[in-house]
């Protein structure tokens, strides 16, 4: 446990002070800042342009910085040899994925705050009301970024860091049409298609059922048991993802 | 020396001369004309299917699209060929964006859409049987479009819809009345265009002031007694402002 606890401050550390972070979350603020002038031609709309152009920027950016950032974090330690120095010591290798996870996830969380908390503000400012529900969004934002960092762990295990980058955004694009391989398991007539849609349909993660864009903007009610649940099934997903990355790398010789 | 010299005087030269090219090239670009295109308007389905989570951002986009579309071909040549598939794009994706149909309708309208201008505000209605503006909106383009025989009785019952929903302002109410009252066809028409003056977007108030000065008396002081009538259809502020632009102050 100290030994992850140390690895994530360390992680989390050598992240924060990336300057390539510090460009993303610029760009950032940047576009939320730019939703305020298309708000001003949306003929009366700009709160609700603000929040939909805001929250996207939130997910894209902080995707951005989910799959290209994780896919550096274990080929960053080999490149550099560190990795030799680490496990010359008694860290075992779960310690050292886990680490690395949870330095990033609080990385992620002091980004994707960050750029939450300005959208929040400035929509409060353009509607005069605060609007609790951006904060729930940018929350439930996180937690789908996190399954995106632990993918992308896992496939950085894999190969290059180019490819689980890849991989990493391929896997939330999936996760957003996962309901859409449902309907194809239920329009099977090849027994052997349906059981592969229905493979596929379990290993996607299902991130729309934790989004709540549209509740944000007045399109849905949000139902907070069943988002709970899914929050639930996501944190299991990457205990999973991470427990498979930790089995791969074993096999990895240092 | 002196080649390297020469080699840098050539790069700065070139510099230069790209940076001619830009500037020149961005001081002439607005003068061109600028050519309106066709927007690409795919199915709502295919939305719905491939993007539920972006769904609203999407329509969000497709709304400003619609808009800058509406608003070049109303200053241009008052072709609206796919202002019917955006509106209903943007309608589909997202169902409760109540000015959607209030500013679909009345570009509708433009397009010589009046019937499709009417069930949009009454699919409006269905998904949103709280915004009383659309009811509102529905009955007066009923009045406006709607067959003689039955268009004051449908007019008079969107409003009564309207009327019902709970914050609806209390001269929805007076409208209904109106219309099923006795009086002249030129009072209820001016109740209804005070009432999208006073609810609409700028451009329905357009509109609104447009279809009132062709109504209207055209002597001052006859104009404003007439427009006393529909005082109470608006608020205090939004009566003078009318009495101000309809030049009968």
């Amino acid at each position: 446990m100290r030994q992850t606890g140390a690895i994530a401050l360390n992680t989390f550390k050598e992240t924060i002070r990336d300057r390539v972070l510090a460009v993303i979350v610029l760009f950032a603020l940047l576009m939320i800042v730019a939703s305020l002038w298309l708000g001003s031609i949306s003929l009366g709309e700009e709160g609700r342009v603000m929040k939909d152009f805001g929250l996207v920027a939130v997910t894209f950016f902080g995707l951005v910085v989910a799959a290209f950032i994780a896919a550096g974090l274990i080929h960053k330690e080999v490149e550099k040899r560190t990795v030799f120095v680490l496990f010359s010591k008694p860290v075992s290798r779960a310690a050292f994925i886990a680490g690395k996870f949870l330095g990033l996830a609080v990385t992620l969380a002091v980004v994707v705050a960050g750029m939450g908390l300005f959208l929040f503000v400035v929509v409060w400012v353009i509607d005069g009301a605060p609007t609790w529900m951006v904060l729930a969004a940018v929350a439930l934002i996180y937690v789908q970024l996190l399954v995106v960092v632990a993918v992308t762990i896992f496939f950085s295990t894999l190969g290059s860091a180019i490819l689980a980058s890849v991989l990493g955004i391929c896997v939330f694009i999936a996760g957003q049409l996962s309901t859409n391989v449902l309907e194809l398991t239920r329009l099977g007539q090849n027994a052997l298609t349906e059981a592969l849609s229905w493979v596929v349909f379990v290993l996607i993660p299902n991130l729309t059922a934790v989004d709540v864009k549209p509740a944000v903007v007045g399109e849905q009610t949000a139902d907070w048991g069943a988002i709970g649940l899914w929050c639930g099934y996501l944190v299991a997903y990457v205990v999973v993802v991470l427990a498979l990355a930790t089995a791969v790398f074993r096999r990895r010789e240092f | 020396m002196t080649g390297r010299l020469a080699r840098r005087l050539a790069l700065v030269v070139v510099c230069l001369a790209c940076a001619g090219i830009v500037v020149a090239y961005q001081v002439t670009r607005p003068a061109e004309e600028r050519r309106i295109g066709q927007p690409f308007v795919p199915s709502p389905q295919f939305f719905l299917d491939f993007s539920p989570s972006f769904r609203t951002t999407i329509a969000d986009a497709y709304w400003l699209q619609t808009i800058q579309y509406y608003g070049e071909h109303v200053r241009t040549d008052q072709r609206y060929d796919r202002l019917k598939a955006m509106i209903d794009l943007v309608t589909t994706l997202s169902p409760k964006f109540e000015r959607a149909y209030l500013f679909g309708a009345y570009a509708l309208l433009d397009a010589g859409l009046a019937q499709e201008a009417y069930d949009l505000l009454g699919r409006g209605f269905e998904e949103n049987p709280d915004a009383w503006k659309l009811a509102t909106n529905a009955g007066i383009l009923m009045y406006s479009y709607g067959a003689e025989d039955v268009k004051r009785e449908v007019a008079a019952k969107w409003f009564e819809k309207a009327a019902a929903v709970e914050g609806a302002p209390l001269y929805v109410s007076r409208i209904a009345a109106r219309l099923l009252g006795e009086g002249g066809e030129v009072d209820k028409a001016l109740a209804l265009w005070a009432e999208v003056y006073a609810t609409g977007d700028k451009y329905s108030r357009a509109k609104a002031l447009a279809g009132m000065d062709a109504i209207l008396p055209k002597d001052p002081a006859t104009r404003r007694a007439a427009l006393e009538r529909v005082r109470d259809l608006m608020a205090p502020r939004t009566f003078s402002e009318l009495v101000r632009k309809l030049g009968a102050g």
